[in-house]
């Protein structure tokens, strides 16, 4: 139609003329290098044969282009389309993430083969990567899930652990405290019990002296009592002679009165007699009075010496007694010194015991401060941990979502 | 001696003093080779507490010895000064041996018949009085 059209256009503006012909082929040759291969060289109207076989050459020439350029376009067309359906199916892929079906490109075009296997292809690469991105997302989810549950566990245990390493430390502080006050108890018993044994040694040294002393006390008490027997014996062997003397007195008395019994029985005759016996009277019972005053004494001394032997007594049964408990309690010291000294002995090992135990209770409350501070690090580095996890943890789900949106089966 | 004066032997038997006349005691005894038993212990005048003294009287031919606690001496005692016990002591008394007193030092001491003594014996409580005619 077009042909048509330039023809008869042509053919009302200007005569046929050669020039005119060539420019008629000129402008058809214009639009054939423009790309436009439809237009055609009426040769009809040329009026010179070698244009018009010109014409017709430029015309089928035409016509070929054309019928490439239309096969070109067709395969453009097909190439645009397999290209689409490329471009479609990656858009599927990624708006989508459908690579469960398979693509059905045709291959219309040769050329497109290699593009469509080269698409599949990197389907395929894309579905097996989907596949084992899934299947690692899957194992990452699951991994991160355990490994937090582990770093939770473990944050769990290490904040266990750290609260048990802070009360074992401030238990430690509390044992430090004491360790500390029992070291000087120790200490003190210790200095306590070596008083003990000091004093327990004196009173050793006491009760020998006490014992000693009653020893000397019963030698002196038999002393006595054998002082008191000869004195009572002495004062009986006085009694016996003022008995004798107090007889004679009574004979005396006895005499002088006879005597002055026979003056008066005699009369004047007896008087000098009488005078003479009632002298003699006077004397015997001034004898008999003194040793009635003698004997008062010799009571009294009887009754004193009979007091001063029961004391002396006494005191031999008190010395024997003092003896007897200064020998108990000389035993019982002796025991209590044994014991006084294995206390001393083993109150010194206890002091230098709870010294060591201090040291190490000090050495230990040092160390549970490091392993505090360690374990503080370490649930820091736990709860740090458990963050990251929970971070790994959210990705991989993240991950593992994203991933699920890919479908390949 | 002189005249209108007697001599008296003072003797004790128990807290009371007795007296006798000197011419009534043979001699004065200070032990008892015979015992106790023998002489002549609790009489009318009470019984002696230790009987250290012994009046040696002289009865029909033989000899009796009266038990004292003491002989306190003899003594020159007046006449004047030796009384009879009044008639109705005399009558009341359960001895023929009292047959006076005498006063010594303002005080009268009782003046003992030995011999009667002697002759009325021992004497146990609650002896009945014989009936012995008035001395004088």
């Amino acid at each position: 139609m077009p042909e048509r059209n330039l023809s008869s256009r042509t053919r009302e503006r200007a005569p046929r003329s050669p020039d005119r012909d060539a420019a008629a082929i000129a402008s058809v040759l214009r639009s054939h290098a423009e790309g436009d291969y439809k237009k055609r060289v009426d040769v009809k109207a040329l009026r010179d044969p070698t244009l018009a076989k010109v014409a017709q050459g430029i015309n089928a020439a035409a016509h070929k282009a054309q019928e490439r350029g239309d096969e070109v376009a067709a395969r453009m067309e097909a190439v645009r389309l397999g290209l689409d359906e490329a471009i479609n199916a990656m858009v599927r892929l990624v708006v989508q993430g459908d690579l469960s079906g398979s693509m059905r490109l045709e291959a219309s075009d040769a050329t497109l083969i290699p593009l469509i296997a080269g698409v599949g292809q990197v389907m395929e690469t894309l579905k097996r990567f989907v596949r084992e991105i899934r299947e690692a997302a899957l194992q990452l989810s699951s991994s991160s899930a355990e490994v937090l549950a582990a770093a939770t566990q473990n944050e769990n245990s290490t904040s266990q652990q750290a609260t048990a390493v802070h009360e074992t430390t401030s238990t430690m502080e509390e044992l430090k405290g004491a360790s500390h006050q029992i070291a000087e108890n120790a200490q003190m018993v210790a200095s306590i019990a070596e008083q003990t044994l000091a004093a327990t040694r004196q009173g050793e040294g006491a009760i020998r002296a006490f014992t000693e002393s009653m020893e000397k006390v019963r030698r002196n008490a038999v002393e006595v009592d054998e002082a008191i027997v000869k004195l009572s014996r002495r004062v009986e062997r006085i009694g016996t002679v003022v008995e004798v003397i107090d007889e004679i007195a009574d004979r005396s008395d006895l005499l002088a009165l006879n005597a002055a019994l026979e003056g008066a029985k005699a009369g004047e005759a007896g008087r000098g007699f009488s005078i003479v016996a009632a002298e003699m009277r006077r004397l015997a019972e001034n004898v008999m009075e003194s040793t009635r005053e003698i004997k008062n004494l010799i009571g009294e001394i009887r009754e004193s010496t009979h007091a001063a032997k029961e004391a002396s007594d006494g005191n031999k049964r008190m010395a024997a007694e003092g003896e007897r408990l200064g020998g108990a309690a000389m035993a019982s010291v002796s025991g209590i010194l044994s014991g006084a000294q294995g206390t001393s002995d083993a109150a010194r090992l206890i002091h230098l015991a709870t010294q060591q135990q201090r040291s190490a209770t000090e050495q230990v409350v040092q160390s549970m401060g490091e392993i505090d501070e360690v374990t503080r690090q370490a649930q820091a580095g736990s709860r740090q941990a458990t963050g990251a996890a929970a971070e790994l943890a959210r990705l991989a789900e993240r991950l593992a979502g994203m991933v699920q949106r890919f479908k390949v089966e | 001696m002189s005249e209108g004066s007697c001599q008296l032997v003072l003797f004790q038997v128990g807290a009371r003093v007795f007296a006798s006349r000197a011419t009534d005691v043979r001699r004065i005894a200070g032990d008892f080779p015979d015992g106790v038993e023998t002489a002549l212990g609790e009489t009318v005048l009470g019984r002696p507490w230790d009987a250290r003294r012994g009046l040696v009287v002289g009865l029909d031919g033989g000899e009796q010895t009266i038990l004292v606690d003491g002989v306190l001496g003899v003594r020159v005692v007046p006449d004047a000064d030796i009384q009879s016990l009044p008639r109705f002591a005399s009558d009341i008394l359960a001895t023929n041996a009292l047959k006076g007193f005498a006063v010594l030092e303002e005080m009268p001491t009782l003046l003992v018949d030995l011999p009667t003594l002697v002759r009325e014996g021992p004497r146990s409580r609650g002896t009945p009085r014989e009936e012995n005619p008035p001395h004088a």
